[in-house]
């Protein structure tokens, strides 16, 4: 567990057309790893040195034998990003630098060969890694997820359907999440490809004097990568999944002014403009203070939503690289050198990682049993009261407020009458229906999440894929570059319900579709059969009709005795 | 005339700027900006226009150049006009992230006024540019340069209120028509906002330089002067003085964080009642709100909490003894000193700066009148501020419930533990102390056993030393109970359960936390992390003393528990012989294993002998019979 600090590379691009349009003068000279900038109003003793892991020169052409291609790039850092991440560690890569400093670039690049930024020659080279496995006991999965973050606002990228912003959220078992952040399945890279030039084209974008197109917000890549090895002897699985994020941050110049503000690392020198940050002032002021003598003070104020979801990977489970952006021109001195500065300082960063293993079995079980729970209290409670009128009864559960308001005593000296140790009274919680019902949509949407099979993921992945190219289509946008067809437009999703297992450890689950008209569920003579002792005879009907407008389709369900254990998709 | 039509323009281009820019849409985020540009650069070539025919009138250009143009000669009012439009494009770039093109303009504006004097009509310019030029060079980490431009504009500010003082002309006032000159009262509410601004900038900029007491100063002023000038919106301003209690706190000014926080809880009712719930069918942006004001009152709530467990845990540490037991000397002696100090006290809140205005002074005396700021220093004085902390437990976690703010929810049932903690110290009945600590455990054991250990290994870390060191606090007072209840009898079967049961629970958690540490494979770590290094030893430390401290009859399993006992001892010994620099962390500690290493294994001799199990016990601790 030995700690990693953070490797940091800086790079510089060449002169832009409006640079060489004003004559610019180049500021930065690299030698081995060492980056000196001059300042170009003091000639004689203005020049700086900075020492990183890497310095690359990216300013001149192929032709140059200093010059740094996007290859090498790769072949340092994101090479190595990728073998800790088949060792099993969570790794970050994210580019930080000025606007129009070449973080883009870096990162995503350009479809030219040999243009490709980190993040594309790093998923090649993954399955160009998985391809030449011969182990038949060692299985890889690989599933993307695509998201911006602009003005604190979170964005899938992937999923034109998803509009509005998404809620992050912290779960027990889960940990910190993107809700309703499509994940999708990839078998290859072309699959992955495509994905990243959907959400590239779908990213928000910007034209700006500084630079032709800026990218506003942050983009955060993320692959999760899962190896299964089965043991022969035991014929058990064992999981092992790191996540690895790719970063490209919105402009440093940006950070805090305008509300793009950058990951806690930017712990930079920057003014807040606005008084309406002044309790984040306030707050680093009592953070400085509560450092030195204890941590026993509460800051109010939430990090950002980047440093929020990657917390894990600035804090501990991680491996982190990170490459500063730098501009040449002399009109970017002051932005170029606090560029450098920050990047100089991120090296004593340090990380410690820890090895992930196994966590979806488990998790599974363990949410089977809350759900399991949760559900025997609502069907002893009677459920079609849940969805009756409105009103509030008690129900207890161990996991979700062992003290609440109604149980703590009010009056420390009480505690003497209360029972002996372990036999004290059950906390508990007065819930309202309506939210009960609600947790437990949460808790299976979550489980129906984590039960899908490969084979689910990857229908789930083509049917998104087919609602944004239709959704593209309409637009006029086509993804493929060599404008080829893309075969059927608009297949509808049908409606489905996915049944959960009974058995914790069957991972597989069933799909109901519901067809046009009338769908019945229940024990006998039905068209979804369902068994089980909550099960009545006739237990809900699902009506699916189909709108005026032929577009889409209402989905209607009429309850006997409230909802089953299936969900709606 | 021209001078209309540069009014005219002028009125566009800060509408381009405040209104239209905000609909600029994502792709084209400057257009606005972009326009208003022209305008102003159009702008200047007028004035520029304006100023060569004056001078061929003949203008009174050169007189007074030496000390400078009084600020309403023409001349001075056409350097402060030209002034003006090379403030506004300076920012104009900076807005539209050209940098060194702004900082140019700005630098022009301050060329120019050099020439004059500050009068009223000049004067806002004067602050405004200096304060434009202190966020761009700070920005750019040259904090020194930030300060000295703000600086300026902070003694520019006090010379004038001092030698003037009348309303100064505003910037927009260059350029308006002679109707639509402002009122007094709005020149004056427009100056000292800029003023309010420089001195939340030089917060920002002694912060960053390190000296947090004077950011704490100028935060305060900001604070206060923007209830004065009524320049704020209450849920903000309320968070805002919460945050500051928190420093405050941190400085052990305890009054300062009470009253801050008094007028947190007041300033937030003036946001409006918040409701229930939102009413159905309302818009996202106001189900929106109704989450921020939920959440800002939340957060509220925790910085009270943090106050009382402050409080509550610096009086402890005033009051305990080397052992950290009640030392009832210093508590006397500490309750005759406080009515002396008590006068003081009042002069002192005097001196303090205060935030309020005359509607709400009286709101905010009364809420501090409920928990004192002083130090409790007996049982009833802690167990008020007690509940009142434990009454913000409650009202906090309503919103930061363990679905969906996790690490939120715990961080305040630690808190809430750490109340019932300092409590205990406070009370005198052993019996209800360890039930005040079983409380501790019910509300933080089911939590640890159910997070997952990858994504909050740290919190589960912390849960896992608490739960241990409770279960060990617990055994203590077990053995003090029953030693003072059955004096020299044994101990009855009962009471040695419960003493064992607790010995292994905290054991089993300080086992835990250990194993948390380890590798995949299972594999302790050879060298331990720094922010792990003490806690790791501790806890093998104690897992030696627990494990000897089982109450057994039956010698072999007694054999066993000092066998797992020493090997614990043994841990940190040998530890700290691999790794010299360990030995600081853990010095006493250290000290006692390495005697307990020498000792258990005579300790168990006494067993042995009885039991004629020599040969066992030599083979146990890897020992021949030579």
């Amino acid at each position: 567990m030995a700690g990693a600090s953070v490797k940091v590379a800086v790079r510089v691009r060449p002169f832009n057309s409006r640079e060489t349009g004003r004559n610019a003068k180049c500021v930065i000279q690299m030698q081995g790893n060492t980056t000196c900038i001059s300042n170009p109003k003091q000639t004689k003793d203005g020049a700086k040195n900075f020492t990183f892991d890497y310095s690359y020169w990216s300013h001149t052409t192929a032709e140059d034998p200093a010059f740094a291609s996007q290859t090498q790039v790769y072949k340092d850092i994101g090479e190595e990003m990728l073998l800790h991440a088949f060792e099993g560690y969570n790794v970050c890569i994210f580019a930080y630098g000025q606007t129009g400093a070449g973080k883009s670039y870096t990162m995503m690049g350009k479809q030219e060969p040999g243009q490709e930024g980190i993040i594309p020659q790093l998923c090649e080279d993954l399955f160009q890694r998985t391809g030449e496995n011969r182990d038949p006991d060692l299985t890889y999965s690989v599933e993307v997820s695509y998201m911006e973050i602009y003005c604190e606002r979170v964005r899938d990228l992937l999923n034109p359907m998803s509009q509005g912003t998404l809620r992050v959220r912290e779960h027990p078992i889960l940990g910190p999440y993107v809700e309703d952040l499509s994940k999708l399945a990839v078998t290859g890279f072309p699959d992955i490809r495509d994905l990243m030039d959907v959400g590239n084209k779908a990213r928000t974008v910007a034209a700006t004097n500084m630079n032709e197109t800026s990218s506003r917000s942050h983009a955060v890549f993320t692959i999760v990568f899962t190896q299964k090895r089965r043991d022969q002897m035991t014929s058990l699985d064992t999981e092992k999944v790191s996540k690895i994020s790719l970063v490209d941050l919105a402009g440093s110049e940006r950070a805090d002014s305008s509300g793009a503000k950058g990951t806690r690392l930017k712990e930079g020198a920057n003014i807040n403009k606005s008084l309406t940050t002044l309790g984040k002032v306030i707050s680093a002021l009592a953070e400085m203070q509560s450092n030195k003598k204890r941590k026993s003070d509460f800051i109010p104020y939430r990090d950002s939503v980047l440093t929020w979801l990657l917390k894990e990977n600035l804090g501990g489970n991680s491996r982190t690289a990170m490459i500063a952006a730098l501009s040449p021109a002399d009109i970017n001195y002051e932005e170029t050198l606090s560029t450098l500065r920050y990047a100089d300082r991120a090296k004593q960063i340090r990380c410690h990682a820890v090895i992930n293993e196994d966590p979806n079995a488990k998790l599974i079980r363990e949410l089977k049993a809350e759900v399991e729970r949760l559900r025997n209290l609502l069907f002893s409670q009677g459920l079609q009261e849940l969805l009756g009128s409105a009103g509030i009864y008690t129900f207890y559960t161990g996991i979700h407020a062992p003290v609440s308001a109604g149980d703590v005593p009010a009056d420390p000296n009480h505690l003497t009458e209360e029972g002996e140790e372990g036999e004290e009274a059950v906390a508990t919680e007065t819930i309202s229906k309506e939210e009960a019902a609600e947790r437990l949509l949460e808790t299976e949407k979550i489980i129906a999440e984590l039960n899908e099979t490969w084979e689910e993921k990857l229908r789930k992945t083509e049917s998104i894929r087919l609602e944004r190219e239709a959704l593209l289509a309409e637009m006029g946008v086509s993804i493929k570059e060599d404008g080829g067809t893309l075969g059927v437009f608009s297949p509808k999703g049908t409606p489905h319900l996915v049944n959960l297992n009974e058995d914790p450890l069957m991972s597989e689950c069933l799909l109901y579709y519901i067809k046009e008209g009338f769908t019945r569920v229940g024990q006998q003579d039905v068209d979804i059969k369902l068994s089980g002792h909550f099960i009545k005879e006739i237990h809900c009907v699902f009506v699916s009709e189909t709108n005026e407008q032929g577009e889409g389709e209402t989905l209607t369900s009429i309850n006997t005795t409230g909802s089953g254990g299936g969900k709606a998709l | 005339m021209a001078w209309r039509a540069i009014c005219e323009k002028f009125i566009n281009a800060q509408n381009l700027v405040e209104i239209e820019s905000r609909k600029d849409p994502e792709s084209d985020p400057f257009r606005s900006r972009y326009k208003a540009r022209e305008l102003l650069k159009e702008i200047y070539c007028s004035l520029k226009n304006f100023e060569a025919t004056e001078e061929e009138n003949g203008g009174e250009s050169e007189d007074g150049f030496s000390q400078g143009f009084s600020g309403d000669s023409p001349a001075g009012l056409q350097a402060a006009k030209l002034g003006a439009v090379e403030y506004y494009l300076g920012v104009n770039h900076i807005d539209t992230e050209e940098l060194s093109a702004g900082q140019e303009h700005l630098m022009n504006c301050i060329k120019l006024l050099e020439r004059c004097r500050v009068s009223p009509e000049n004067v806002s310019l004067f602050i405004h540019v200096r304060n434009q030029l202190g966020i761009l060079w700070a920005g750019r980490d040259e904090t020194e340069t930030a300060q000295e431009f703000l600086e300026t504009a902070e003694s520019i500010y006090q010379c004038y209120m001092k030698e003037d003082g009348t309303p100064p002309t505003d910037m927009t006032e260059y350029f308006t028509t002679e109707e639509n000159l402002l009122t007094h009262q709005e020149r004056t509410k427009r100056f000292e906002l800029a003023y309010t601004h420089t001195m939340y900038y030089l917060a920002q900029v002694y912060r960053n330089l390190g000296q947090t007491e004077r950011a704490a100063t100028y935060c305060h002023c900001t604070l206060q002067r923007q209830l004065q000038l009524n320049q704020f919106s209450p849920m903000e301003w309320a968070l805002n003085a919460a945050t500051l209690s928190q420093y405050y706190i941190t400085k052990g000014r305890y009054m300062e964080g009470r009253h801050c926080l008094s007028a947190a809880t007041v300033i937030s009712g003036l946001a409006g009642e918040v409701p229930c719930e939102p009413a159905a069918q309302e818009s996202e942006t106001e189900n929106e709100h109704w989450e921020q004001l939920r959440q800002k009152g939340a957060e509220i709530a925790r910085c009270w909490i943090k106050y009382c467990l402050n409080l509550l845990q610096d009086a402890k540490k005033l009051l305990e003894d080397n052992i950290g037991e009640l030392d009832t000397d210093r508590q006397e002696e500490l309750k005759r000193a406080r009515t002396h100090n008590e006068e003081e006290e009042e002069k002192c809140k005097k001196s303090t700066l205060m935030f309020g205005s005359e509607d709400t002074f009286d709101a905010i005396a009364s809420l501090e009148e409920k928990v004192c700021c002083s130090f409790p220093l007996d049982f009833t004085e802690a167990r008020a501020v007690f509940l009142v902390g434990q009454n913000y437990v409650t009202q906090a976690k309503e919103y930061f419930q363990i679905d969906g703010y996790v690490t939120d929810h715990i961080e305040i049932l630690q808190d809430h533990s750490a109340l019932f903690k300092t409590l205990a110290f406070f009370e005198e009945d052993l019996e209800r102390r360890c039930k005040m600590h079983k409380r501790r455990v019910d509300m933080i054991e089911p939590i640890c056993n159910d997070l997952n250990a990858k994504y909050y290994l740290l919190i589960r870390r912390q849960l896992m030393f608490e739960l241990a060191e409770t279960f060990m606090e617990m055994t203590d007072l077990k053995l003090a109970l029953a030693n003072r209840q059955t004096d020299t009898q044994s101990l009855d079967n009962h009471t040695i359960k419960k003493f064992n049961y607790l010995c292994s629970a905290s054991a089993k958690y300080f086992q835990m936390f250990l194993d948390s540490l380890c590798f995949p494979e299972g594999k302790f770590p050879e060298h331990l992390e720094e922010e792990v290094l003490r806690p790791a030893l501790v806890a093998h430390f104690r897992v030696g003393r627990l494990h000897s401290r089982l109450i057994t009859f039956s010698p072999l399993a007694q054999l066993e528990n000092l066998s797992k006992s020493l090997e614990n001892y043994k841990y940190v010994v040998e530890y700290c012989e691999v790794h010299p620099e360990a030995a600081t962390a853990v010095e006493a500690e250290l000290e006692l294993s390495k005697e307990m290493v020498g000792l258990v294994p005579f300790a168990s001799l006494r067993w042995l002998y009885i039991e004629n199990i020599l040969f066992n016990f030599f083979s146990y601790f890897g020992w021949s019979l030579v």
